[in-house]
């Protein structure tokens, strides 16, 4: 996992990753190599200044609970699929798109699972109240400084932007 | 691996036929849409559609409290309803930092044994009604219908009882609840050599399942899929071995596995996670104190510090997970439920191809899906 | 098997609508449904004993006049007949279904609800007969008649007293295989003309069906008429004085009586109709009074299917007589009471069968009747052929 920009932290019983959007497919084909077998949820969270993909998984023999989460920019929601490497997260991806628009490449077959095709919007994004309409005085809000998944000179900052 | 976006006919071909099975077929047990294309009886294509009873639940657990929260994650799972609450309890608990006292945590196992056994109760009746017999339905229907008059004494409500809070259970139980309880126990160890008889051990459910819709231990682990789905096919894949939650650490309890992971694989771990939650809720009374502190010290405004949690818990149809995300203030930034049952149906293409059409009934059956938490 | 009583404590007792589960009458049931079976057995005497006398006695059967005459009324109770028998199975069924699963089964309409299926039939005759678009109409209606038609026709040789028979036919185990086919026919035509995938699939189904079990069936009533040395129905239950069939032509009696559950579309073989699996198979698409012919044929087949099971294998009408002269008036009445207890027996068992049993699948219940009915029908065959011949020599 050299030359990968990540940052580990350990919240509970949990390894969270941060990971930076261009390396996420690497550290997550890692992990898959470190027995990380089962996938337990792949979800979208719109965290105010952009879209976050967090992934759970689970090592069905070594009982390791792991979590990697990238964020991307509201302008190019765009993420690697990691369907071929679990092909369990077919339907979480199609559902994080369906939701929030996030697109990822590579997905055998990207589109709305839970809502119908002629949908325009994606519901879950913050801008949207819970009817669907637009929020008029809503804002995203600054990329945070610095981004969660560099390394900090200073130890103790938190994974949580 | 995967479907086609949708199922075409081929040009030129004329013994395939394409049919949509739902969302208002009988053994789609509620809202689920296949659509197939069927040989003669042989399946060749199967692309599931959902999302007919979708509500998103997420975004409106987004706009209410945390308190307010739980009384929806009721109504994803409904048939086990109870088992909702505790993955997002028990997060929120972690971002809390709440202590739950041993008699809280007893009386949720209880409760929570009990709604898996009303939950498999359910499939039971159901699945058999799929495979053409109605009788189990009626009997295991009636059974239900106890542990429901149980949880309505102590809870007020039957099937959504909203009882599960942070830090406990909402209020005492009722003084009869432990003899109820000992009372229904007695009751359905005399009724599960019946089902015995009706079902696992009859010649024609045999020939129907055994054998039919085989799914690999390697398949079920990298689709995802769960609770006895994945432990039909050797997976001894269990949260409340995994991760113990409540009081599991101190409960002794079996995991049931089969290696088929075939229909008649499924519905067996299904009998023996009945037989297993009765000696489960069979130890909690007794190491349950008859009176004490029901819920644990927690603050009055519900604001955890900010983070993220992601718990699971074992419901009946598997693994269940809550990610909640905090932002600190009394509403949550994002819940996310991780719901078994839209795990386990990605593995319809993988299972429905190639078997037969009474076939792909059967393994429907045995996937035992609920739309209220497939859709959420 | 203990109940559990409802909570005195719960808060919202159950609403009782016009009966009271807890407060269970058996006694007016069992009166009820008496009843009912001497209804039956009052129109069986009318139709195969009283008017075909009242004919005889008065010499009008040999007048062209008279012999239309008798063949109209006849033809009347015999649909008679055919409607008492649906009507009164269809609620026995509802009522025993209720009684194997702990319920109390139709309540409200009669005394323990025996008057059930007449408002439904009612309900069914002021419903809309619709025909979507895309059927082929002629077909469409043709079916459930056809169905229902082959059902009545089988009811014509029914022999259920000694001499009580609407037509002695010798050739009468021919013409049951014949009929009885004939009704699948209207099966398979009205699952494929309704334009619905699903009535297409039941009509393969019951394609697929029909040809399995209809050998096995027609190699059972073979062997019947081997041993018994005639074709004719009569014949065949005065060859059981002494000893039922069941007993030499056991294995044949088990074929036709897994033939005759096919037959039916009953559970384990209800494949063509498959609730579960294909909505409704082939009568998904009929409503009002076509779907009432289809299941008036499949009820009236319930009592005909153990009737030619009684009078080919349990001996017919065969009873103690209590020295009435046989065919007497008085001697048909009785032997009819016999003939009817037996097949409510067997209707009791078949309706047992459908109580208990999940469903086969298509491809095994092929496999049931190619590898293993039809086998075992050919060795019943042979027995038949080798008790006769060692009879014959005796």
């Amino acid at each position: 996992m050299s030359g990968l920009r990540f940052k580990k932290t350990t919240e509970f019983d949990e390894e969270v990753y941060a990971v930076h959007p261009d390396d996420y497919r690497g550290l997550l084909e890692a992990l898959k190599g470190e027995g990380l077998d089962y996938p337990r949820s792949l979800s979208g969270v719109d965290v105010g200044y952009g879209l976050r993909v967090v992934v759970h998984l689970y090592g069905i023999e070594n009982g390791r609970k792991v979590t990697v989460f990238t964020d991307l920019p509201y302008d190019a929601p765009e993420i690697e699929s990691v369907t071929d490497l679990w092909p369990g997260l077919e339907w979480f991806e199609r559902e994080a798109y369906d939701l929030f628009g996030i697109r990822f490449k590579g997905h055998p077959d990207l589109r709305r699972i839970l809502l119908e095709e002629d949908w325009t919007i994606h519901p879950l994004l913050k801008r949207y109240d819970t009817g669907g309409y637009p929020l008029p005085d809503w804002r995203p809000a600054p990329w945070p400084e610095p981004a969660p998944w560099e390394e900090p000179e200073a130890a103790g900052e938190g994974g949580e932007a | 691996m995967r479907g086609p976006t949708t199922v075409e006919p081929v040009p030129g071909r004329t013994d395939e036929l394409i049919i949509n099975m739902g969302p208002q077929h009988p053994a789609t047990h509620g809202v689920l849409k296949v659509v197939i294309g069927v040989e003669g009886e042989r399946i060749t294509r199967a692309v599931p559609h959902i999302g007919f009873l979708h509500r998103n639940h997420e975004k409106i657990e987004e706009a209410r409290t945390y308190p307010q929260i739980i009384t929806y994650t009721d109504r994803m799972d409904y048939v086990s309803g109870l088992q909702n609450e505790l993955p997002f309890i028990l997060a929120v608990e972690d971002l809390l930092g709440v202590e739950v006292p041993q008699r809280a945590k007893l009386i949720r196992t209880i409760f929570f044994e009990l709604f898996r056994i009303a939950s498999h109760l359910v499939w039971l009746g159901t699945g058999m009604l799929d495979l053409g017999a109605i009788t189990p339905f009626l009997y295991t229907f009636r059974d239900r219908e106890m542990i429901l008059e149980i949880t309505e004494k102590t809870a007020g409500a039957r099937m959504l009882p909203n009882y599960f809070t942070f830090g406990g259970v909402r209020r005492d139980v009722h003084p009869d609840f432990f003899k109820d309880v000992a009372h229904f126990l007695d009751f359905f160890e005399t009724r599960l050599p019946d089902y015995y008889a009706l079902v696992l051990d009859s010649p024609v459910f045999q020939a129907r399942a055994v054998g039919v819709g085989v799914l690999s231990r390697e398949r079920a682990i990298a689709r995802g899929a769960s609770g006895p789905v994945l432990r039909a096919s050797g997976v001894a894949y269990d949260v409340r071995k995994a991760e113990p939650y409540d009081a599991y650490p101190d409960l002794e309890f079996q995991v049931p596995t089969r290696t088929e992971g075939d229909v008649f694989a499924r519905f067996w771990v299904r009998f023996k996670e009945m037989e297993e939650s009765v000696k489960i809720i069979r130890q909690a009374l007794e190491k349950v104190p008859k009176t004490g502190p029901y819920k644990g010290k927690v603050p009055p405004r519900v604001k955890p510090k900010p983070g993220a949690r992601y718990r699971a818990v074992e419901i009946s149809r598997g693994h269940l997970g809550t990610y909640v995300v905090s932002d600190g203030s009394e509403r949550p930034l994002r819940v996310k439920h991780r719901s078994p049952s839209f795990a386990n149906l990605q593995l319809i293409p993988d299972l429905f191809v190639g078997a037969r059409f009474a076939d792909a009934i059967a393994i429907l059956s045995s996937l035992d899906p609920v739309f209220g938490e497939v859709d959420r | 098997m203990s109940r559990m009583p409802l909570p005195a404590d719960r808060l919202v007792q159950p609403k009782l609508v016009g009966y009271d589960p807890t407060r269970p009458r058996p006694w007016l049931e069992r009166l009820a449904y008496t009843l009912f079976f001497a209804a039956l057995w009052a129109m069986v005497i009318l139709a195969y004993g009283a008017v075909p006398a009242l004919f005889r006695r008065f010499g009008w059967l040999s007048t062209t006049a008279g012999f239309l005459a008798y063949a109209v009324v006849e033809a009347v109770l015999a649909f008679l007949l055919a409607a008492v028998v649906a009507l009164i199975l269809i609620v026995v069924l509802r009522k025993y279904l209720g009684k194997v699963q702990e319920r109390v089964g139709p309540m409200h309409y009669g005394p323990a609800g025996v008057f059930q299926t007449v408002f439904d039939a009612l309900k069914l005759l002021g419903k809309e007969d619709f025909a979507p678009k895309r059927v082929d109409w002629l077909i469409f209606r043709i079916a459930p008649a056809i169905v229902f038609v082959s059902a009545f026709l089988l009811m014509v040789a029914l022999p259920v007293a000694g001499g009580w028979v609407m037509a002695d036919l010798n050739v009468g185990l021919l013409y049951i295989v014949a009929v009885s086919t004939l009704g699948a026919y209207g099966v398979v035509l009205g699952g494929l003309s309704q334009g619905n995938k699903w009535g297409l699939l039941g009509g393969f189904r019951a394609g697929a069906q029909l040809v399995s079990y209809e050998v096995p069936l027609a190699l059972a009533l073979l062997a019947v008429g081997v041993y018994a040395g005639s074709l004719r129905l009569s014949d065949i239950v005065e060859h059981q004085y002494g000893v039922w069939h069941v007993v030499p032509l056991f294995l044949s009696f088990v074929v036709y009586l897994v033939a005759s559950i096919a037959e039916l579309k009953a559970t384990p073989f209800d494949l063509p109709e498959a609730e579960s699996e294909l909505v409704a198979g082939y009568n998904t698409e009929y409503s009002g009074m076509s779907f009432a012919f289809f299941f008036l044929a499949e009820f009236v087949e319930l009592f005909l299917l153990p009737g030619f099971m009684v009078v080919l294998f349990f001996g017919g009408w065969h009873g103690p007589l209590f020295g009435l002269a046989p065919g007497s008036f008085a001697a048909g009445v009785l032997q009819s009471l016999y003939f009817l207890i037996k097949v409510a027996v067997w209707v009791w068992i078949f309706l047992w069968i459908r109580a208990t049993l999940p469903r086969f699948r298509d491809d095994q219940l092929m496999d049931l009747a190619w590898k293993g009915l039809l086998p075992l029908a050919l060795v019943g065959l042979l027995v038949a052929a080798f008790l006769r011949m060692f009879l014959e020599v005796l």
